[in-house]
């Protein structure tokens, strides 16, 4: 799209520039043409609206059963990470990083909530943010299915310290997550620091 | 056939010797009020210029080496909201007062004295806004959104914020007021002979801008005046441990937020939609399409505003999805028309049209990008990240730029009665539009790749080279609107004579001395399509073709 429009810009510009002094022909308009060059783009738009849809589903869609359910606590400066049901708690704070650790290939439930004001919970690696809005509570679902650690971040401006509001989260294989889970039970919470 | 007398009040004899100070003070001529508005906003783009070096300095490198996270935090907050708020949409008020009169062949506005109180409002507004670099604290350090809770006093102490909220609700009542005098004006005031479908599209693009901020402005001045009472006298309206949402606010806030974009934006289409018919020595293609566009933008601006919240989970989605991609639409428009009108004409590159291609051009980027903001799985992705920082760069600040110093360089003549200087003229044009590219094209790549905005610092260094990028570029820019200003003084006083016509305009704003006299025409031309300037220019050619 961009290109042919430049293009027709650029052409424009060459193939009009002024070389004599007499006065061009005075067209007002043509409908025809202007028709066209407001059906066109309505089609595309159109298209991509479908397309927008489907992606959205896919990205809203959330699994029946999910493997993990983490409650996500937002706060002025980083994040507390809740495992429910199995008596783990990752707590941060603006110098220490806090660490999500989920299995590999598998739906994570995130259920997000705020204890003061706007975050947004964002993770570059999976294409997609929520804000943490206080007074409410918002769930998605998030699959991970490369192993690896990402970077993620609080992306709602929240105050002093927002920009030292990180997180990572740490994606290991099923078998390892099940033993990182044991062991963090048993040393107790709230525990896990980060660096 | 020659002029038809236009029956004028009667007047006293001009006073032609120049104005000073206590004239400006005292002025309630929407000329001098333009030019008073024009240097206002000017002088708070710079001063929201020189902040932007400022944190673009800071974020030149990882770590934090300029200044601390606070003074970030509060130089982007002001940054956005003078930038926004204080000029964007102030700067076409100006243009709008000085030229739209002018372009409807009337001697004034509708309401003159109203109109003065409208800027004095303004400016007012802005010293208490910017009074907040005195109090202790300092300004507010809320983002130029200021979203509740963060702007609340729980989390936000200190006067700074009350007096950002104090100052923009003073500048929002200025711009109410300002579009009621200007929608009347056009509605009443127009010479005969001007019906509404021969104004020319600047005249329709400072309308629709003013019927704009007629409907959105209300909605931000009371979100300023729901705030200021939660902070000051303990409402709740937006504080969720008692009851309130601080989703409303985010309602209210872009439900004047998005109609802000086409305030700043639309006249800027009719600046453009003024100087490419010119220098291409064409009339404009497709007028009424072009006006329909105009309402067609404005009416789907006020139903897109939750395009900004897609990541609240709190709205429904498809709706405010569609009709935001629909905008491209009345959009597209506007580029092919502007595009058929260059197309077989005559074009001349003077400074006004270098700056109106290069408008043409960034708004196309802008655009593009702004589509696919629209869809919501890539605003998941790329929402309050730079993606969205470079998009609305391009669209607010690029294409409002050059339209801006297009119109600059384009009435400064009608103005003073001298012309700026064209080589300077080219290299202020350069420097910005490379500058600006440099800056703002690489942060499309940043927000791809996951870094939010609003941050003093970043924990990716790799991040580092981009950046680095954008801080160089934004010197260049700086020093293209150095020349700008050394350009501007000394053309004021040295430049070339313009003359009442030194482009062969179209409209009638050319027919009438440069400067213009007090009550803006000795005589009007009889008006018999939406160019009376060229119309009267060759009626001689056009008689003699008759006989």
């Amino acid at each position: 799209m961009f290109l042919v429009v430049a293009g027709l810009l650029v052409w424009s510009m060459i193939r009009y520039r002024r070389r004599g002094d007499e006065l061009p022909p005075q067209i007002h308009g043509n409908n025809k043409l202007e028709l066209t060059w407001t059906l066109i783009p309505l089609l595309l738009v159109i298209v991509l609206f479908v397309v927008t849809i489907q992606g959205q589903n896919k990205a809203l869609q959330r699994s029946t059963r999910p493997a993990l359910e983490v409650d996500v606590l937002a706060f002025q400066w980083s994040w507390r990470f809740a495992y429910e049901g199995q008596g783990v708690e990752v707590v941060g704070s603006p110098g220490n990083v806090p660490e999500l650790v989920v299995p590999v290939g598998q739906p994570v439930r995130i259920r997000l909530r705020s204890a003061d004001v706007v975050h947004s919970f964002y993770v570059p690696r999976t294409l997609f943010k929520r804000q943490a809005i206080p007074g409410r509570t918002t769930e998605f679902d998030l699959t991970f299915e490369k192993v690896g650690t990402y970077q993620g971040h609080c992306v709602q401006f929240c105050g002093l310290a927002h920009d030292d509001m990180l997180f990572r989260v740490r994606v290991v294989s099923p078998g390892e997550f099940r033993s990182w889970l044991a062991q963090a039970s048993r040393s107790g919470s709230p525990s896990q620091p980060g660096t | 056939m020659a002029t038809t007398e236009i029956p004028l009040p009667a007047l006293p004899e001009a006073h032609e010797e120049r104005a000073g100070l206590v004239d400006y003070l005292i002025t309630v001529d929407h000329k001098k009020i333009g030019v008073l508005y024009i240097f206002t906003a000017f002088a708070v783009f710079l001063f929201g210029g020189v902040l932007a070096l400022l944190f673009r300095l800071e974020l030149a490198q990882p770590g934090m080496q300029v200044m601390g996270q606070n003074t970030y935090n509060q130089l982007f907050t002001i940054h956005g909201t003078v930038m926004v708020l204080l000029f964007a949409a102030q700067v076409s008020t100006g243009l709008g007062n000085y030229l739209m009169p002018l372009q409807i062949g009337a001697a004034d506005v509708a309401f003159p004295r109203l109109n003065a109180m409208s800027y004095w409002l303004y400016l007012f507004g802005t010293l208490v806004l910017l009074s907040s670099f005195f109090v202790a604290g300092g300004p507010a350090a809320s983002g130029w959104t200021a979203y509740p809770p963060l702007s609340d006093s729980k989390y936000l102490q200190g006067t700074g914020m009350d007096l950002w909220i104090i100052g923009l609700a003073l500048a929002g009542i200025a711009a109410i007021v300002g579009a009621v005098n200007l929608v009347t004006t056009i509605f009443r005031m127009r010479v005969p002979g001007m019906t509404m479908f021969r104004m020319p599209l600047f005249t329709w693009g400072i309308l629709v801008n003013q019927l704009i901020i007629l409907f959105a402005f209300p909605a931000i001045t009371a979100a300023l005046a729901m705030l200021f009472i939660d902070r000051n006298f303990g409402a709740a309206f937006f504080d969720p441990t008692r009851g309130g949402t601080p989703v409303l606010y985010q309602h209210l806030f872009w439900f004047f937020g998005h109609p802000e974009v086409y305030i700043v934006i639309l006249p800027m289409f009719g600046i453009i939609s003024e100087i490419v018919p010119v220098f291409s020595r064409k009339p404009l293609f497709g007028y009424r399409a072009m006006v329909f566009a105009f309402f067609g933008i404005a009416a789907l601006s006020f139903g897109v505003w939750a395009h900004h919240m897609f990541t609240t989970d709190a709205i429904y989605l498809p709706f405010f999805s569609l009709l935001t991609m629909l905008i491209a639409v009345p959009t597209g428009i506007k580029i092919f028309n502007w595009i058929g009108t260059m197309w077989g004409g005559s074009i001349s590159f003077t400074t006004p049209m270098l700056c109106a291609i290069a408008f043409i051009f960034v708004f196309l980027v802008g655009g593009i990008t702004g589509v696919f903001l629209g869809s919501t799985p890539i605003d998941f992705q790329v929402n309050d990240t730079y993606y969205v920082v470079a998009h609305f760069h391009y669209v607010m600040v690029a294409a409002l730029l050059f339209a801006m110093f297009g119109g600059f360089y384009f009435w400064f003549p009608k103005m003073t009665g001298r012309l700026l200087s064209e080589r300077l003229g080219k290299w202020h044009f350069w420097l910005l539009f490379i500058g600006f590219n440099v800056t703002f094209f690489v942060q499309f790549n940043l927000g791809l790749e996951g870094m939010p905005r609003r941050i003093a610092d970043y924990p990716i260094r790799s991040w580092g080279t981009y950046n680095t990028i954008s801080t160089v570029g934004s010197f260049v820019m700086a020093l293209g609107i150095l020349v700008f200003l050394w350009n501007f003084f000394v053309s004021l006083r040295r430049g070339r004579p313009a003359g009442d016509d030194p482009w062969e305009g179209n409209s009638l704003e050319w027919v009438t001395t440069s400067p213009p006299p007090h009550h803006n025409f000795h005589e009007i031309p009889e008006i018999h399509s939406e160019r009376p300037a060229f119309d009267h220019r060759h009626r001689a050619a056009t008689e003699a073709d008759a006989r």
